[in-house]
């Protein structure tokens, strides 16, 4: 019996997890609703004079995203635990962690993308400098897929238990923590006309190593927290 | 290479002779602990020095470092014990590595805790959010996220392997916890003692440091193995040797 070539079973993976999306479009686009909310209220809470909204605004944006990606990702892989065709995944004979990486990559281009796209808009209602804006999309365009691929391997981890969201905060934050450094460290270089490049460096070459070391953790998880 | 050392070890493994084994040792470290305890404190607080620039409040770091140093040290051997775990699925480092983790949130807990104690009268705060203190904050976070994780799972051992997983990922903060002091020069002083080189210390002031450390280290031998003990008796309690002990205590 042959085998479906792994380009096509990553194809299929990843087409039928964005049709699974697209077809509850109405979850896509609660994170950006809830981001937008959160942004709102901190001229409430602070104040709405310029100055300190717009020295706040980067770190806010980042935060909110984090947040926004935290509630997302508390759904990466529950329905296929219930209907069973996680299970079939881990027994399909293509290597898991390539599967997974696939899930993975559909999950943040159904949350995070759609951040992306509105974190100018977020931004600008802070008053970030519209000069400052490039810089703040280049770090989430790092920063949301670090995210994802760490949250998928604490998401994977949880996934044998009941009550995973609060829990899954407590271990995102401290992974998350130098993501949340290097970050925001670019945006506000770059809002104080410094050089940016280093920090978003950073960032880059921890997400080539996300990309590699966590799908493999992620299936390792996964084994861990299903088989028993 | 003498055989018996790998024979004694993976006897000592089996959860009925460690059972007696940590039995054996538990008074002994916790003796051991108190009376070295009891001698940093007197040689701290007493013997000491005043420090020319801090004066009387400087003796905290008695208490304070050898803390931080327990909270990263347990955390790298929960690390270990859980690579084990992980690897060669032996139940008693599973036990090791999730016993491990109040006892090493309880000591971060502690260095926040006196740390901030000292920071007030010193640096004329309570908190600050420098690097070292943060990426402590930090450590505390990943503790009490293994230890969540342990307990939200029903099955004691699919919870312990998934926090085992758990504690591995977050070694790699535990090398940003100790240099933090050297990367980002912030409000909080450098190391000064040195296991490479001369330390930067009065030698009035290393001896009880160095002695609170190896009380540290005892107290946590004895506190682990009162642990494991309890913990060892509820998991193995269908098991005969469980049973004996129980019959042996009712008579007794």
């Amino acid at each position: 019996m042959s085998h479906a070539p792994l380009a096509s079973a990553c194809a299929a993976v990843l087409r039928r997890d964005l049709t699974l999306a697209w077809r509850r479009r109405g979850d896509i686009v609660m994170p950006v609703l809830y981001a937008l909310i959160v942004i709102t209220l901190f001229p409430f809470a602070l104040g709405p004079e310029d100055a300190l909204l717009q020295r706040i605004a980067g770190g806010a944006v980042l935060v909110t995203m984090l947040l926004a990606m935290l509630l997302a990702l508390d759904a990466m892989f529950r329905s296929d635990i219930e209907d069973g065709s996680l299970e079939q995944l881990m027994l399909s004979p293509q290597p898991l962690a390539l599967m997974l990486g696939m899930k993975i990559l559909a999950h943040w281009i159904t949350t995070a993308l759609p951040l992306i796209v509105i974190a100018p808009l977020l931004a600008g209602m802070l008053h970030l400098p519209a000069a400052v804006m490039p810089v703040l999309v280049y770090a989430l365009l790092l920063s949301t897929p670090l995210l994802s691929l760490m949250g998928a391997v604490l998401v994977a981890l949880t996934a044998g238990t009941r009550r995973s969201g609060m829990l899954l905060a407590l271990m995102l934050l401290p992974l998350c923590v130098p993501v949340v450094i290097f970050a925001a460290g670019a945006v506000a270089a770059a809002q104080q006309g410094l050089p940016w490049l280093a920090p978003i460096a950073w960032l880059g070459a921890a997400l080539v190593m996300a990309l590699v070391l966590a799908p493999l953790a992620c299936a390792a998880a996964l084994r861990i927290a299903l088989d028993a | 290479m003498a055989n018996w050392i790998p024979l004694w070890v993976h006897k000592l493994s089996s959860p009925p002779n460690f059972y007696r084994f940590a039995g054996i040792v538990r008074p002994w470290a916790l003796a051991l602990a108190l009376i070295s305890g009891a001698i940093a404190l007197y040689g701290g607080l007493v013997l000491a020095p005043a420090d020319y620039q801090q004066g009387d409040a400087y003796r905290i770091i008695f208490i304070h470092v050898p803390c931080a140093w327990m909270g990263l040290f347990i955390y790298g051997l929960m690390a270990v014990a859980s690579f084990i775990s992980l690897v060669w699925r032996i139940k008693l480092a599973e036990v090791v590595a999730m016993e491990s983790a109040p006892i090493g949130a309880a000591f971060t807990f502690i260095t926040l805790v006196t740390g901030s104690l000292w920071g007030k009268p010193m640096w004329g705060t309570w908190w600050t959010w420098d690097a070292r203190l943060t990426s402590e904050l930090v450590l505390l976070f990943l503790y009490l996220g293994v230890i969540g994780l342990y307990h939200s799972f029903e099955d004691r051992r699919q919870g312990a392997r998934a926090a085992a997983f758990l504690a591995i990922i977050g070694i790699i903060n535990v090398p940003i916890v100790h240099f933090s002091v050297n990367w980002w020069n912030t409000l909080h002083q450098g190391s000064t003692v040195r296991i490479l080189g001369p330390s930067k210390i009065s030698g009035d002031m290393l001896w009880p440091l160095l002695t609170m450390m190896a009380a540290t280290k005892f107290y946590y031998i004895a506190s682990l193995f009162g642990r494991v003990r309890t913990d060892l008796l509820s998991m193995e309690s269908g098991k005969e040797w469980v049973k004996q002990i129980a019959e042996r205590e009712g008579k007794a």
